[in-house]
């Protein structure tokens, strides 16, 4: 199970010959995720490491099933092959750019809703199901399988409590990087719903920070609707308002954006919350997961 | 990137909004281009400014100079005034408020509008919300006059044709500069037509290179109008865009990802230290920009241990040990520098690092222990 990807999910690199693209796809590869195709305009016919590439998604997809695209196109035309994506019925799209400006954005995710796609990102490290599938750039010798499901905006934050949980020896069913905002597609309620509903997720740990309200949509969702249970660390609790930390979403405008408020909110919602990524080891035992 | 009020009104004076005749003042000598009465405007990008005394009247020119001299003194929540706007007052009915924005918990354009415009907007909005009258801009389709009809009807406007060539234009402006947010509050209805009292635009930075010349006029704009100095750190991180929040403790902080960049703030807090700085160098950062960054960060004289936390994603870990070592042959080691370092060819960094005499360790919470005690022993 996990969610969103595992062993079967066939995919498809967009701009796969990129410096990038290319270095990441070989590891993805190494690492057993199934690509079926590479698309980059004007490369179709030539190889990468034993994949075809492709000038159009429309002619990747014909013949062959492809289930979900990682993006690795650059901001200025993110949204021209975004489109391409999700008009060819892809259903699940990993936008790892940065920077996309924010109409393009909506534009994109408006295409997607409509089309009934899923957009994960952008500006995010993508998803792991760890020992099945990586769609994304995480230093993937930090996880392993496990019963933990992960929702984090920040890629290296995850790979920090990914890497903690490693070493104590507990393991992750699903590892998601929704994106360093301030437009996100798949949202952390969204996933929040996907692990509540994975038999193969026990816990889930919420990885927020500062800016914007989403955590609080999360602690709604939690205390309405989950039952198991939920530890949330949230970073930034030193961030000054207005100050942009790292992320275009980190940053604090109203008091819904501080980290105080999201993790009373949080904590309110019945969530545990952690002070650091070496709290969450203690707690997970605490629950007996 | 924020407009200042008159670079927001240009714009929309521009796309043929009406806006009050106005002069940017930043010394008492431009009022003689002021004819009186006049209204006064501090240009800072801030709101409340109405409530901080920077918007006054004023009736004839002899009084004039001396309250220029003392508004160009002042400070409006941090910001310096640097410049002021002398409007012509408009005679006012009824204000409106309207504001075109990006809805980031849908992810949908948003109108606004109310009947309540005016310097108490945000109470409005918190007390009496259903006097906010709202319409979503389905992207997939734009705006359509229904919509406007709609939001004029709600507001009991009389001239609709008026109201629904500034809504219009609004959208316009908000499409074709790529802008984030246009608010237009007040906006009169006075007896001869629509004008904008007051402006906030938001251009989406992201895009600026769809928009190169404005955004850099944008800028050169506001950058001549800054009087406070900068320090060399904050001089430095902008020459390189290099994202450094100066934070005023002494432990300097640079991390290749923004959420452990964060975290690693709040466990120095946590071990009672005080972090000097927030930088991150993004996914995408080789040698050369670690070398930079750590030149940006050990300018600040009040940085007395370096803490750099590394955790390799897309940053590969061998380049990142190449840049640390350059910068400490090509510098001084002025200030104790305690790494963290792991992930994507952390195997080939620990051991270059090493070499040249810098110890690297696993653990994040080993390195922000042994830097808060190191800052505690300086």
């Amino acid at each position: 199970m996990a969610i969103l990807i595992d062993e079967n999910t066939r995919v498809l690199v967009q701009g796969a010959t990129g410096s990038v693209g290319s270095f990441q796809t070989q590891i993805m590869q190494e690492y057993g995720t199934k690509i079926v195709a590479g698309v980059t305009p004007g490369k179709g016919g030539r190889k990468l490491h034993g994949i075809l590439i492709y000038d159009l998604v429309e002619e990747a997809v014909q013949g062959q099933q492809v289930d979900a695209v990682i993006s690795f196109v650059p901001a200025r035309f993110a949204k021209d092959a975004a489109i391409e994506v999700i008009g060819s019925g892809i259903r699940l799209l990993v936008l790892t750019a940065e920077g996309i400006p924010e109409q393009d954005v909506l534009i994109v995710l408006r295409y997607a809703a409509i089309k009934g796609a899923t957009v994960l990102g952008p500006d995010t490290p993508g998803v792991i199901s760890p020992g099945k599938c990586k769609l994304g750039v995480h230093p993937h010798t930090m996880f392993m399988g496990g019963p933990v499901g992960i929702v984090s905006k920040s890629g290296s934050l995850s790979y920090e409590v990914g890497r903690v949980l490693t070493k104590n020896g507990v393991g992750q069913s699903t590892v998601v990087g929704i994106g360093g905002g301030p437009i996100w597609g798949l949202s952390q309620e969204a996933v929040l719903e996907m692990f509540e509903k994975d038999p193969e997720t026990e816990v889930i740990v919420l990885l927020g920070e500062v800016g914007g309200r989403q955590e609080h949509d999360a602690a709604r969702f939690i205390s309405q609707y989950m039952n198991k249970p939920v530890i949330a660390l949230i970073v930034g609790r030193t961030a000054p308002e207005g100050a942009q930390m790292g992320h275009a979403g980190a940053i604090i405008e109203g008091e819904e954006g501080t980290a105080a408020s999201k993790i009373a909110a949080l904590e309110k919602a019945g969530a545990m919350i952690a002070k650091s990524s070496l709290d969450i080891p203690e707690l997970i035992k605490k629950i007996g997961a | 990137m924020r407009l200042l009020e008159f670079q927001a009104k240009r714009l929309l004076a521009e796309k043929g909004i009406s806006v009050p005749k106005g002069v940017l003042i930043t010394s008492p000598e431009d009022l003689q281009r002021v004819s009186f009465p006049t209204v006064l405007k501090a240009q800072v990008p801030v709101g409340g400014r109405g409530k901080a005394g920077v918007i006054k009247r004023l009736e004839q020119a002899e009084e004039a100079s001396s309250v220029v001299y003392e508004m160009l003194a002042s400070t409006v929540k941090g910001h310096p005034v640097e410049a002021l706007m002398a409007e012509e007052p408009v005679e006012v009915c009824t204000q409106l408020y309207v504001a075109y924005l990006i809805d980031k918990q849908v992810n949908m354009p948003l109108l606004m509008v109310s009947s309540a415009g005016g310097i108490d907007i945000e109470e409005v909005a918190k007390r009496t919300p259903e006097r906010i009258i709202k319409k979503y801009i389905d992207p997939a389709v734009g705006v359509q006059d229904y919509a406007i009809r709609s939001l004029a009807k709600a507001l009991e406007i009389k001239d609709v044709r008026a109201f629904a060539d500034l809504i219009l234009k609004i959208c316009a402006i908000f499409q074709e500069k790529d802008a984030t947010l246009i608010e237009i509050n007040p906006l009169a209805l006075p007896p001869n037509g629509q004008v904008a009292l007051d402006a906030k635009i938001l251009l989406d930075d992201k895009a600026a290179y769809r928009h190169q010349e404005l955004f850099d006029d944008l800028e050169a704009e506001q950058k001549q109008l800054e009087r406070r100095t900068k320090s060399r750190a904050e001089e430095l991180s902008e020459k390189g865009q290099i994202n450094y929040v100066p934070l005023g403790g002494d432990i300097g902080m640079i991390a290749d990802g923004a959420g452990t960049g964060m975290i690693t703030l709040d466990m120095i807090h946590d071990a009672g230290g005080k972090p000097a700085n927030f930088c991150e160098m993004g996914g995408m950062a080789n040698a050369e920009n670690m070398q930079r960054t750590m030149e940006v960060v050990l300018s600040n004289d009040h940085v007395k241990v370096l803490i750099i936390s590394l955790i390799g994603g897309l940053t590969r870990m061998d380049e990142m040990a190449e840049g640390i070592v350059q910068y400490l042959k090509d510098n001084d080691q002025s200030v104790p520098i305690v790494i963290r370092m792991c992930g994507t060819k952390s195997e080939a960094g620990i051991p270059m690092l090493r070499e040249s005499g810098v110890d690297a360790y696993e653990d994040l919470a080993t390195i922000v222990q042994i830097a808060v005690e190191k800052a505690k022993e300086l």
